[in-house]
């Protein structure tokens, strides 16, 4: 089962994201407070983060930078949600190893798609 | 407790259909802007498929004059050949409640023979400010399941986005053809006053677009070449009809006379603001490249390209066409006389790409009978 955590200040939308990914059997962890996710990461070992840019304390950007910073985590793979028209944002946060950014509000059924392609469908 | 959960995972699923709908809003406001019908049609299908994830995807357009919704685009298994009239309820209680339908077995419903091959459908119209363009139907989800009011919501953000484009696209072809109706009209009240230059704006506008599309001109100004050329000569409606079919050389005075067509052309178009270039052209295509004879004093690239190009394509249709004071020159006569005239009267450039076409080209032009 693929583990997948979702780190983001909004509580609907974490609920959201886990009960679409949920359907499609992956596992997820939500946090919402960024300045503990750092701690989770590390002990759940996620196939894949999902970050919300911008949180209170440590932004989506700062808390990227510390993964991959960190020689046992900088091989995961990260989705960034930012608001719309943060274009800049873009070039800045695939230079931080985003791997994927996606834009808010964005289509539950295609984050589960990209998930997917990134975590392996093991529904098939 | 568990109560509350179940109400809380139903509520959760409810804001996620919630969030997919306005991802949709915001991915598809400007998505369909655009002046092609074709263009707008094509991604609505496309955007119905891939977001709610049926297998067929129809536009159907409501033909005002016979009352009959015919299919304009589609995907899947829908055949294209399909027209459905007022009679097939199934369709048309949307197009006239302006309210999306949805039947989830259709075989079980009186409507099944309307639309065979098909089990489940959902139907919402297509609508513009001010007029019905038609509907969007879909069909047979993914994993054959039912359609949710989720769904309905999503089709009818396609739609009623889509809508506007469409019937925007629509106005915008149908002013477009009549600014065309209008320029053929008044082309067709010079020509009565002159039998001979019958047929002489259609071929120099042949012509000029020729030369231009070789000049590299695209889009609106090619379109804009098109109009000056067909209304180049619309000055001499004011010229007298007797020096204009005159049989004999023309005098001095008469030559004077005739001479005012491109002034006078300009002047009678100027009311139409928006049409500028167009009246610049026209008023400056008697100009000489290198402004010895020019009528406005004009030289090299003071006169508008447009002009340039329409000044070689007009005199090569009059050298090769008969005028009532002598017979047409042999093609190749006028291609000579063009050359040795690029870079006094002509445009070198615009002369080199006339070469270019007119030697590609074996078209020949008769002069229609008087």
């Amino acid at each position: 089962m693929s583990k997948v955590i979702v780190v983001d200040d909004e509580p609907f939308i974490l609920m959201m994201i886990e009960d679409k990914l949920k359907t499609a059997k992956i596992d997820v962890v939500t946090v919402r407070e960024s300045r503990h996710a750092l701690e989770r990461i590390r002990n759940e070992r996620p196939d894949l983060i999902i970050l919300d840019w911008m949180m209170p304390g440590l932004s989506g950007i700062d808390l990227c930078r510390r993964i991959k910073a960190d020689p046992d985590l900088r091989d995961i793979p990260i989705f960034m949600l930012t608001a719309k028209g943060q274009d800049t944002d873009e070039e800045q946060g695939l230079q931080c190893g985003v791997s994927r950014y996606i834009t808010k509000p964005f289509s539950p059924k295609s984050l589960l798609e990209m998930v997917q392609e990134t975590v392996g469908n093991e529904q098939l | 407790m568990n109560n509350y959960k179940d109400d809380l995972t139903a509520t959760v699923q409810e804001l996620s259909h919630a969030y997919e709908e306005l991802s949709l809003l915001y991915r598809v406001a400007g998505m369909f802007a655009s002046l092609s019908i074709d263009d707008i049609c094509s991604r609505m299908v496309d955007e119905a498929i891939d977001t709610l994830g049926v297998k067929t995807a129809a536009v159907l357009f409501l033909d005002d004059k016979t009352g009959v919704l015919y299919s304009k685009i589609s995907r899947g298994s829908w055949d294209n050949t399909r027209t459905f009239s007022r009679d097939a309820e199934v369709i048309w209680k949307t197009i006239q409640t302006r309210k999306p339908s949805a039947f989830c077995r259709i075989a079980e419903t009186p409507y099944r023979d309307y639309i065979p091959g098909v089990r489940s459908l959902m139907v919402c119209p297509i609508q513009g400010k001010v007029k019905t363009i038609g509907a969007i139907v879909v069909a047979d989800k993914e994993g054959d399941q039912e359609f949710f009011s989720s769904d309905t919501k999503l089709l009818m953000a396609i739609s009623s986005q889509a809508g506007l484009s469409v019937e925007n696209a629509m106005l915008h072809a149908e002013l477009e053809g009549l600014l065309l109706g209008a320029i053929r009209s008044l082309v067709k009240a010079l020509e009565a006053t002159s039998h001979w230059t019958a047929g002489h704006t259609e071929r120099v506008t042949e012509y000029a677009l020729a030369i231009g599309r070789l000049l590299n001109l695209q889009g609106d100004l090619l379109e804009k070449l098109k109009i000056s050329s067909l209304l180049h000569d619309i000055g001499k409606i004011a010229t007298p009809r007797e020096i204009l079919n005159k049989n004999c050389a023309l005098s001095e005075s008469e030559l004077i006379e005739i001479k005012k067509h491109p002034g006078v052309g300009a002047e009678i178009l100027g009311e139409m603001v928006q049409f500028n270039e167009v009246i610049l052209c026209i008023k400056y295509h008697h100009e000489h490249w290198d402004g010895k004879n020019s009528l406005f004093g004009l030289k090299y690239e003071e006169i508008p390209l447009l002009a340039r190009i329409l000044s070689v394509a007009d005199t090569f249709d009059a050298l090769t066409s008969d005028r009532p004071y002598r017979p047409r020159r042999e093609r190749e006569e006028a291609i000579q006389e063009i050359k040795r005239c690029s870079g006094s009267q002509f445009d070198p450039a615009v002369v080199d790409a006339f070469l270019a076409w007119v030697n590609s080209t074996t078209l020949q032009y008769q002069a229609p009978l008087p």
